[in-house]
């Protein structure tokens, strides 16, 4: 066959998205061990498995990845605390512990591990008031607050845990643009908003936030190049794409940015040549934002290749979401916004 | 530690460590790869030396001068390894290091990481230590704000936010100084400096509600809700009006004041706010362009008139009317990209009955 011949799609591009670029690219994060990121960036490696994962099931593909191996290297890392660590051997943290709940999920064999010892580390990590660390180190954040909230969730432990404390941590982080910081008093961003939504979605308490007021800060911050920034003055980014969207979606309002745009940016943030997608047009790709950009695409509706529809609240397929008995929270969102 | 000039031989980058007399007793650890990866350890020797000798000593827990020392490498190289960062903090206990020399140790660290979560808790962990909140709460501000601990953090904290203005870590640990010490009315001085430096300054305009309004910790609050004072609104008015005329199309202070007055004091939307604008809109006013041309006073324009609706019904239909022809311009002048937003909007504008 000639050159001439080879179609867009036989080359894996669907649209403009480089299907079988961002493929290759994903698969190739384990085996670059000839780079010094790969090693800097180790005491993460078990959310940059969870990024890789959830893009691959956006675009069809999960089974390119080993998934006995990567069962096992998610078991290695679990703690005597029942928390995980972001790699084998360090210590365990709210943030890599829900990378791997949801790599588990995701391959159906939660039942492998033991819930009882989770629900204990993350119940340890709340204090007297309802506020939640993210491990022994004692830092605070609205993230913390959600993550904790998601991972009882996963167990149906939700009951288990202080929520009105939560609840009253999140609400206090509300500020009088709508949106939410990483603490109270602390500046809206969009990152906090999705946790902070998130967090509410499962507790059933979405009708604290003020609704419009929130989704008209979110609409704003769309940039003229279509994409999307996280706050006020600060450039757009691929990977808001997915916090402003997810939280768009939560509100119902996913239809106050401009798709069209907002796609045209995420794809002009690909690497064409080896895959993945960057921050923003020109710069270095990494997995993080390969996996929020392609999240985004499906938020808005990307149509020239079936992308699978993603959970707003657990970031992970609604298939699976569902399978995993997780969606429940869509019963909890107020009437008034149906 | 190296970094503070003690004499530190693990810190010279020309020896490996196989070879220092500090490390002869210590049999590295190679990585755990666990079930990853099947190629051979490849990163660079010496990141890979410092690394095995960590995990040596981490793993019988040592407690020496020679694992604090090596932690400070770990860190400067690579501060997101948040596991060396909890050995750390015990080696410090347990050693009984001297917390200033240790506070000063993170000051450098900031200077190349600033936006590394780590050291900014760890920060307040040892300006707390050195500086119990409790042994100064019957100070006053303007003694509180001469000593040497709070005095060197409100430094340090304005340093760091000068060379990044929207640093989001160094604003929260300076509301966390702020709120834990009480020193609330010096703050207002340092905004005025940011915001003046740049009006554009999102953070400074959140911290100046924090500082005016509270944040639910700490100090007498105003929750949502809760009435502010007349002659404070009317103050606030007037800031964020002046600021608004450096620069109309500036989103900060346009959803600073009007998310401020629909919280605290609704009737001052439109009986005080609203005036202004209109002035400042008005033919002949030097920012008439300015202003008709930002979605900014458009947006406010609907806000102010749903609120006066709301507050006056005999005059709601007139109002409502006027917000819609506003919605409709915006939609299809001055924000296009978001006209679902503003026909939403649009579609919002009927009187309660």
């Amino acid at each position: 066959m000639s050159d001439e011949a080879t179609t867009d799609e036989e080359k894996g591009i669907f649209g403009g998205l480089f299907v079988n670029k961002h493929v290759e690219y994903i698969k190739s994060l384990d085996k670059r061990h000839d780079e010094i990121e790969y090693w800097m960036t180790e005491h993460l490696r078990i959310s940059g498995i969870y990024w890789g994962l959830v893009a691959l099931h956006l675009l069809g593909r999960e089974n390119e990845l080993d998934r006995d191996k990567i069962i096992k290297y998610v078991k290695s890392c679990q703690n005597t605390d029942g928390g995980f660590g972001g790699h084998t051997g360090h210590d365990s943290h709210l943030l890599y512990t829900m990378s791997a709940i949801q790599i588990l999920v995701m391959y159906n064999v939660l039942d492998q591990i033991n819930g009882d010892k989770i629900i204990a580390f993350v119940k340890s990590l709340q204090d007297e008031s309802g506020e939640v660390s993210g491990d022994c180190w004692g830092e605070k954040d609205t993230r913390f607050a959600f993550i904790s909230v998601a991972i009882l969730s996963f167990f149906h432990a939700v009951d288990q845990f202080n929520m009105d404390g939560v609840i009253e941590y999140v609400r206090r982080s509300m500020n009088y643009d709508g949106g939410f910081g990483s603490q109270p008093g602390g500046e809206s961003h969009s990152a906090q908003v999705y946790t902070c939504l998130a967090a509410l979605a499962i507790a059933g308490r979405l009708d604290i936030v003020d609704r419009d007021r929130l989704s008209g800060w979110l609409a704003e911050r769309q940039l003229k190049s279509g994409g999307l920034n996280g706050r006020p003055q600060k450039l757009e980014d691929a990977c808001y794409s997915w916090w402003v969207l997810s939280s768009l979606k939560i509100l119902g309002r996913v239809h106050w940015v401009d798709r069209q745009r907002l796609c045209a940016f995420i794809l002009s943030a690909q690497d064409t040549e080896d895959g993945g997608i960057a921050d923003r047009p020109g710069d270095i790709a990494d997995v993080y934002h390969t996996c929020f950009g392609i999240c985004g695409l499906s938020l808005a509706g990307f149509d020239k290749y079936p992308l699978d529809e993603i959970d707003p609240v657990y970031c992970m397929p609604v298939r699976i979401a569902e399978r995993a008995g997780l969606r429940s929270w869509m019963n909890n969102v107020p009437k008034t916004w149906k | 530690m190296c970094e503070t000039g003690e004499k530190c031989d693990s810190g010279n980058d020309n020896v490996p460590m196989s070879e220092q007399d500090t490390w002869k007793d210590v049999a590295p650890i190679s990585q755990d790869d666990g079930a990853n990866t099947i190629c051979p350890i490849a990163y660079t020797d010496e990141y890979r030396e410092m690394m095995g000798y960590l995990r040596a000593v981490m793993s019988k827990c040592e407690v020496s001068q020679r694992a604090l020392d090596l932690t400070s490498r770990v860190i400067v190289v690579n501060p997101g390894h948040y596991t060396v960062w909890v050995y750390r903090k015990k080696l410090v206990e347990e050693l009984g290091s001297n917390i200033e020399n240790e506070l000063d140790w993170v000051t450098e660290i900031s200077e190349k990481h600033h936006k590394n979560y780590q050291l900014w808790h760890y920060r307040e962990a040892l300006v707390s230590r050195l500086l119990d909140p409790k042994a100064v709460s019957e100070m006053t501000e303007e003694q509180l704000v001469v000593h040497p601990v709070i005095r060197r953090e409100l430094f340090f904290t304005s340093s760091a936010i000068e060379s990044d203005s929207k640093n989001f870590h160094a604003w929260s640990y300076r509301q966390w100084l702020v709120r834990t010490y009480g020193v609330w009315e010096q703050e207002l001085g340092f905004i005025d400096t940011m915001i003046n430096e740049d009006v554009r300054n999102n953070s400074a305009w959140n911290q100046r509600y924090f500082v005016l309004m509270g944040d639910g910790r700490g100090r007498p609050t105003k929750d949502a809700g809760s009435p502010m004072e007349g002659s404070l609104a009317d103050s606030e008015i007037d800031y964020a009006t002046d600021m608004i005329k450096l620069a109309p199309n500036n989103e900060s202070p346009w959803t600073y004041i009007v998310g401020l007055l629909v919280r605290h004091a609704p009737a001052k939307l439109y009986t005080v706010l609203l005036p202004k604008l209109k002035e400042l809109a008005a033919d002949g006013s030097e920012y008439a362009a300015a202003m008709k041309t930002t979605p900014f006073y458009w947006s406010a324009l609907v806000d102010i008139y749903e609120q006066q609706a709301k507050d006056l019904p005999d005059q709601a239909d007139d109002l409502l009317a006027q917000a819609s022809e506003v919605c409709d311009v915006l939609a299809t002048d001055h924000d296009p990209m978001r006209n679902k937003y503003w026909e939403f909007r649009k579609d919002q504008l009927v009187p309660n009955i």
